[in-house]
């Protein structure tokens, strides 16, 4: 199995590739995705693979490609979208949340987008303040877009397949830093797919649940792990696809737990992690609390270019261990 | 009445002990500082006690008589205890004065000083715990799970409730004359009060048959060291349940201080009344004047209780009380 311990890069790429063995509907296009390979290596060999006719090298105009695979999309086709850094889909906001997200219901359902958009986001490469920011209420606030957020090879595998199917417009956001690391579960062999807006129980325990999007899931898998010697056991839940949001287990595991904490990179203010929270103070779960709600997120801050500050911008290992603990301990 | 008026001097009552009174009814006179004002009842009800003089110089907010609504006559009379203490407290206040609209039902938490964990809220409230007298070991004083699990009844409450094992054990038919049929089912204890309110109402709406009023009005009995309150939750089933679940958590909170809402002490079509406190597993339920039926839920082991239906054979059969329990049970 060990060869099946895939990047998400890797996954990706093989999601990709399947896809266009599947559907000759199927292509890419983005800056750098062909010769290069992709900024961060994800098409890989692919135009070497299929050719220049299904991985289009585009100009350096974000608007422009979009427009094109929304056109595409509504010509028949199924592309997928590289930008480069989701940073740069503001060139784009137009084709994403005015056109791509609207024409099914501005043409009374006659048409439909089915494309994905890929790309990058996150901090932690030193690319400072217009290179690494997380904008994925952005899109969640834009109904007529599936946002997707995964975490790991195997979900970003599955979901992207599902994303590609779908007749939807699907924002699919990869942090930069989950690129090069393998997951902690082998990918699947074959064309397997995840459902879109179903959220993944990652593990069970008794004392917290932990919700966490993207790489925050696994920092905070890393804290669950290092609490669990010690006797704390957490439930971790990542929602994997935050438009639309399944918040069922969520519910569950609070009844439960008594004790939640939400996790996610972007800054505080306005961001998703705060729907989480607001869904469960509404719902008859809130009932269940036996603590305060605890919320880690970025500061609200630009991502700075030094690493140390880039690093104490957002929540990091250390952090979410302290919070875990303090919540367990001092409510009881 | 002026904004500014802190005293009215009392004229006169018009009412006596024991009257019943509609509401509107002028109850007694009072003098402001610009014209002299007739009170009226702010519901229907009994003369109670009158607790100020003619002639009185009294403060805005303190009682001058004090009023039971009907079933609040006959909870009273459940007790040995006499004490004179009302839920309604008819005042020299404003709120009564008729320009201004009788206070409505809201959750409120009235003893606002107090901080408690939602749970710990739900849990105190399901068990006749006031929870101004826990002790407050979580951060800033607030009040957590293991407060209240650590928590004793209120001794007064206590006292109350041991005089009222010994009345209901004796199985007192309040009722006279009414032909009734009691049912028992064991049920597991996995809801609080605002869920079973809403099943139960839920249950009813759905035989209008048996309906002798237009809504569903649940009266659930609360305890406290004031006496029984009954406040009144109308139409529980079409309610959001979280809001529901906090309100009855307030309601209750507030009816351990003798303030339920003059709004939610009239309009009972049925009555709730939780023994598990009592470590009681089940009692007749006690048919209230104008009401068709009632529950009571008692302790059978901690995963179980019993709740048990008396029915007005005058409405409906045999048949007819083992079908309402049986949707009940299959409900929660």
């Amino acid at each position: 199995m060990s060869d099946r311990m895939l990047t998400m890069a890797e996954a990706v790429r093989e999601a990709m590739s399947i896809a266009f063995d599947e559907r000759p509907e199927v292509f890419l296009l983005g800056e750098d995705v062909g010769i290069y390979g992709g900024a961060f290596g994800v098409s890989g060999d692919m135009y070497h693979r299929y050719g220049a006719e299904r991985v289009l090298d585009t100009p350096i105009a974000e608007l422009g490609i979009v427009g094109a695979a929304v056109g595409a999309a509504l010509s028949g086709m199924r592309p997928i979208v590289e930008i480069q850094f989701s940073d740069f889909t503001a060139q784009a906001m137009d084709q994403i949340a005015n056109q791509a997200a609207k024409i099914h219901f501005m043409l009374g359902g006659a048409l439909h987008v089915p494309m994905v958009l890929r790309t990058p986001q996150g901090s932690g490469t030193g690319a400072a303040a217009q290179h690494s920011q997380n904008l994925e209420p952005w899109f969640a606030s834009v109904p007529g877009l599936k946002v997707v957020v995964p975490s790991n090879p195997a979900d970003a595998k599955g979901l992207l397949l599902a994303a590609i199917d779908d007749p939807n417009p699907v924002i699919f956001l990869e942090h930069k830093l989950l690129y090069k690391i393998p997951g902690r579960d082998p990918v699947l062999e074959g064309s397997t797919r995840i459902p879109l807006g179903v959220s993944k129980v990652v593990r069970e325990g008794k004392d917290l649940t932990i919700v966490a999007t993207g790489i925050m899931v696994n920092k905070s898998w890393e804290v669950c792990e290092k609490l669990a010697a010690e006797g704390i056991s957490i439930t971790l839940i990542d929602p994997r696809t935050i438009s639309p949001l399944d918040m069922n287990p969520v519910f569950e595991s609070v009844e439960k737990t008594g004790r939640l904490m939400v996790v996610q990179e972007g800054p505080a203010q306005a961001g998703f992690i705060n729907e989480v929270i607001a869904q469960l103070a509404g719902s008859s779960s809130f009932g269940s609390l036996i603590a305060p709600i605890k919320r880690l997120a970025g500061m609200n801050i630009p991502i700075p270019y030094a690493p140390q500050l880039e690093k104490a911008a957002v929540p990091q290992f250390d952090d979410i261990e302290a919070a875990a603990r303090e919540i367990v301990k001092n409510w009881r | 009445m002026s904004m500014t008026m802190e005293t009215g001097e009392l004229i006169n009552f018009h009412v006596a002990v024991g009257d019943h009174v509609k509401n509107g009814d002028v109850l007694f006179e009072v003098m402001t500082d610009k014209i002299d004002m007739e009170v009226e009842a702010p519901a229907d009800g009994v003369i109670e006690a009158l607790v100020a003089n003619p002639g009185d110089v009294v403060e805005i907010g303190k009682p001058v008589l004090i009023m039971l609504t009907e079933t609040e006559v006959m909870a009273f009379d459940f007790g040995t205890d006499n004490e004179p203490v009302a839920a309604v407290e008819v005042v020299a206040a404003p709120v009564v004065a008729p320009v201004v609209p009788v206070v409505v039902a809201a959750p409120v938490i009235l003893n606002e000083t107090v901080k408690a964990v939602p749970k710990a809220r739900v849990e105190a409230a399901n068990r006749g715990i006031d929870l101004r007298t826990v002790r407050a070991t979580g951060p800033d004083r607030t009040i957590m799970m293991e407060d209240v699990n650590g928590a004793q009844l209120d001794p007064a409450i206590a006292k109350r409730q041991a005089a009222n094992k010994a009345l209901i054990a004796k199985g007192i038919e309040m009722t006279r004359g009414v032909a009734q049929a009691s049912f028992t089912r064991s049920v597991k204890a996995n809801f609080d009060h605002a869920t079973f309110i809403a099943a139960w109402a839920k249950v009813l709406r759905n035989r209008p048959d048996l309906a002798v009023h237009q809504h569903v009005g649940v009266a659930l009995i609360i305890e406290s060291k004031y006496g029984s309150a009954l406040p009144v939750f109308r139409d529980p089933d079409q309610a959001n349940l979280a809001e529901l679940t906090i309100l009855v958590a307030s309601i209750t909170e507030a009816a351990k201080s003798g303030k339920v809402p003059v709004a939610m002490l009239s309009g009972a079509t049925t009555t709730v009344f939780d023994l598990t406190s009592y470590s009681m597993s089940s009692a007749t339920p006690l048919l209230f004047p104008n009401q068709v039926t009632s529950v009571t839920i008692g302790y059978e082991s901690a995963t179980t209780k019993i709740v048990s239906l008396t029915i007005d054979l005058n409405f409906c059969d045999f048949y007819d009380g083992a079908l309402l329990l049986d949707a009940l049970v299959a409900s929660l």
